[in-house]
């Protein structure tokens, strides 16, 4: 889950990272009266879950009161990137005298926790990353070995920081180190940390993304009522939809509806429609183990879609089982009628139970089923998308 | 010959006396696993399908000498009941449960490496050698005793690759589920050396996915491999995901796409796959022949 800058910001504050004094400004009607009480000039931010956020015009400054209500009450109306703006930093513009990239992550190939410095911070640092990676030094750790002191100096000193701001630096560095441990972090990020022209080292950007699996156990996050947070940008009415009822959807272009088991084939189920010349009009993943219900509710979606000609279904019991795949499907059919074809494969676990629950089925209300087709184990896979793919064609 | 299980590994199931532990262990044990016991704490002494429930692994080891586990347990229960195995001595440890914290997988991969205890998962759905031993969920339908191994991160994929391979008369030796977690207990790398070193095993099929670079680490191995790799990588069309910041991009570089994957597979010298169809091509091209009768189609 990621935070908003300036719940990051809290975090770092909370933790010994020297922060700007900053005010937050969430709805207009609080704006005028928060922007009367800062000293002016100021940076204001647009308040949003995804990067590259100055490049898109989601900050701006003011030299007074007037000019950043104005600016305010733009933000506060904008997209960014297709992400709602939820509120406004307003920041004191800072001197500056360089900036500097901070960051912590898991490195996955070598299991480590590794922090990343580099002289050349600021909005191209990826770039400079690419181009010149000897312009980023890095320290990896075991997770619960200790950040010693000596590791932080060797750390700024290589990034050509001396004496008081090296100083700084060393205890602003333990602090991130501890604060991506603390709250079960997958990332945090200080890019700039400022070193500004009276030579002090200040937090002016915070990110930071908590591993979701372990926000059962960050009591203090979930104080922070940190609520649903959409990390994909603006959903449309049906991803909406699908992420009420907790399916991970997402809308594509095409007019084949995918309805896939498990995520990994969800992925590359849609490859295979690509691969023979279909277009998928979604993804979607059933997760492990599905009840009936949340099967019926996966076709629902695809029923509802306009775009969808043809529903392609696949599905290869392991932990997710063919009786329970069977009986949501059925039970679909059975509360929504059949209006688009369904062309699917069946097999794994409990497939032969799953198999005589369609033919009863089928057997009581054969007209339910006139458009269903369902192979198992001795059609590979790729017939059974051939056979979509032309059906699709057939009703373009 | 297989790789990690075969019909002489001695199996316990930690959380057996749960739903899906009790579940899983019917299944296991139909198919053949030795399932010499399980763990419950609190529950010592009682059993479950005749298998001897103990509460702790110590005393499954001294009792039954288990050397292989199998978690069946919620995620916040994983590092512990983990890290009591590796302590215990058990060699093979597959972790079924998805959702673990990131840092609790660091800390089981990291006693884990040092005792020199290999860990399979989490989010995997276990490993199976044909006709000797089933560890996990795996459905028992598609797979058959051959001579192809399987490394996947995905169950249904392992499915779809090894009803391919059972019914082109290729059938496996070993299918291993590296899991689904972001941060996996052991790697392609890893199991591709393992691979390499079996007798039984002609060449490997891996499936990759976009995100991560354990593909692209995989590339250096195959290089150094005796025998042919197939690989595949799913998400070539998939459009593209969300970003994590700066520093996993600058930590994987451009990495972790399916173009970089592939990329880096074949430089690796890695034959590459578009469907499952290609592999049974693939490996008569390689000179491997099918050791299997292939079964007339039903």
């Amino acid at each position: 889950m990621r935070l908003y800058e300036h719940e990051a910001k809290k975090l770092f504050a909370g933790s010994g990272i020297p922060c700007p004094e900053e005010r937050l400004i969430s709805s207009l009607d609080e704006a005028a009266g928060i922007l009367a009480d800062c000293t002016y000039p100021v940076v204001l931010k647009a308040q949003v879950l995804t990067g590259g956020r100055g490049k898109a015009g989601g900050i701006k400054f003011a030299d007074d009161a007037g000019s950043a209500l104005a600016e305010t009450t733009k933000l506060l109306k904008m997209k960014v990137r297709g992400f709602d703006v939820n509120a406004v930093l307003v920041s004191p513009k800072i001197d500056i005298d360089r900036e500097i990239y901070l960051g912590v992550t898991i490195d996955r190939t070598i299991y480590k926790q590794t922090m990343m410095a580099s002289a050349a911070g600021g909005v191209d640092i990826e770039s400079t990353a690419a181009e010149n990676p000897d312009a980023v030094v890095r320290v990896d750790l075991d997770v619960d070995q200790r950040f010693h002191a000596f590791l932080a100096v060797s750390l700024g000193k290589s990034i050509g920081l001396t004496g008081e701001a090296l100083k700084q630096f060393v205890g602003v560095a333990r602090n991130l180190m501890a604060v991506f441990r603390k709250y079960d972090a997958k990332l945090v990020e200080i890019n700039p940390l400022v070193l500004t022209k009276s030579g002090e080292l200040i937090a002016a950007d915070g990110r930071m993304s908590i591993d979701d699996d372990a926000m059962y156990r960050q009591k203090s996050l979930l104080a922070l009522n940190l609520g649903d947070r959409h990390e994909e940008g603006e959903r449309t009415e049906r991803e909406r939809q699908a992420k009420e009822w907790g399916i991970p959807y997402l809308d594509l272009d095409g007019d084949i509806g995918m309805f896939p088991g498990g995520a990994g084939y969800g992925i590359m189920g849609n490859d295979f429609v690509v691969r023979y010349g279909g277009k998928p009009a979604n993804f979607m993943d059933s997760g492990g183990g599905p009840s009936p219900e949340r099967i019926a509710r996966m076709l629902v979606l695809l029923d509802e879609n306009p775009n969808v000609k043809v529903i392609f279904g696949a599905r290869f019991g392991g932990i997710s089982r063919c009786d329970d795949f069977a009986e949501g499907v059925i039970k679909f059919l059975r509360e929504h009628g059949l209006s688009k074809p369904i062309v699917m494969r069946m097999t794994g676990n409990m497939w032969k139970e799953g198999l005589d629950m369609f033919e009863a089925a089928r057997g009581e209300s054969p007209e339910l089923f006139k458009d269903v087709k369902i192979y198992g184990i001795e059609t590979p896979i790729e017939r059974v998308v051939e056979e979509t793919v032309e059906r699709a064609r057939a009703l373009a | 010959m297989a790789i990690l299980i075969d019909e002489t590994s001695n199996v316990i199931v930690q959380g057996i006396t749960g739903g899906a532990g009790r579940f899983h262990t019917e299944r296991m044990l139909s198919y053949g696993t030795r399932i010499v016991g399980g763990t419950s704490p609190g529950k010592g002494g009682e059993d479950v399908l005749g298998a001897p429930v103990f509460d702790t692994v110590v005393e499954a080891v001294r009792e039954t000498e288990a050397d292989t586990s199998v978690i069946f347990l919620p995620a916040p229960a994983v590092l512990d009941a983990a890290i009591e195995a590796i302590h215990a001595g058990i060699e093979l440890i597959v972790v079924v449960p998805e959702h673990i914290p990131i840092q609790d997988m660091l800390r089981i991969r990291k006693e884990a490496h040092e005792a020199g205890t290999t860990v399979i998962g989490g989010n995997t759905a276990g490993i199976i050698s044909p006709g000797k031993a089933n560890i996990g969920i795996m459905p028992q339908i598609a797979f058959e005793e051959g001579c192809v191994g399987t490394i996947s991160r995905s169950g249904s994929i392992t499915y779809y690759v090894a009803d391919t391979l059972t019914n082109s008369g290729y059938g496996e030796t070993t299918c291993v589920g590296l899991g689904g977690d972001p941060v996996l207990g052991s790697t392609f790398a890893e199991i591709l050396e393992f691979f390499d070193e079996d007798e039984a095993t002609r060449a490997v099929v891996m499936m990759g996915e976009i995100g991560g670079v354990y593909e692209e680490q995989a590339a250096q191995v195959i290089d150094q491999m005796s025998k042919p790799v197939i690989a595949m990588v799913g998400g070539v069309f998939a459009p593209p995901g969300k970003r994590m910041g700066h520093a996993g991009a600058i930590v994987e570089g451009h990495l972790g796409t399916a173009k970089s994957k592939l990329d880096a597979l074949r430089a690796g010298g890695a034959h590459t796959a578009d469907t499952f169809l290609d592999i049974p091509r693939i490996l008569s091209e390689q000179g491997i022949a099918p050791v299997n009768k292939v079964q007339p189609q039903l």
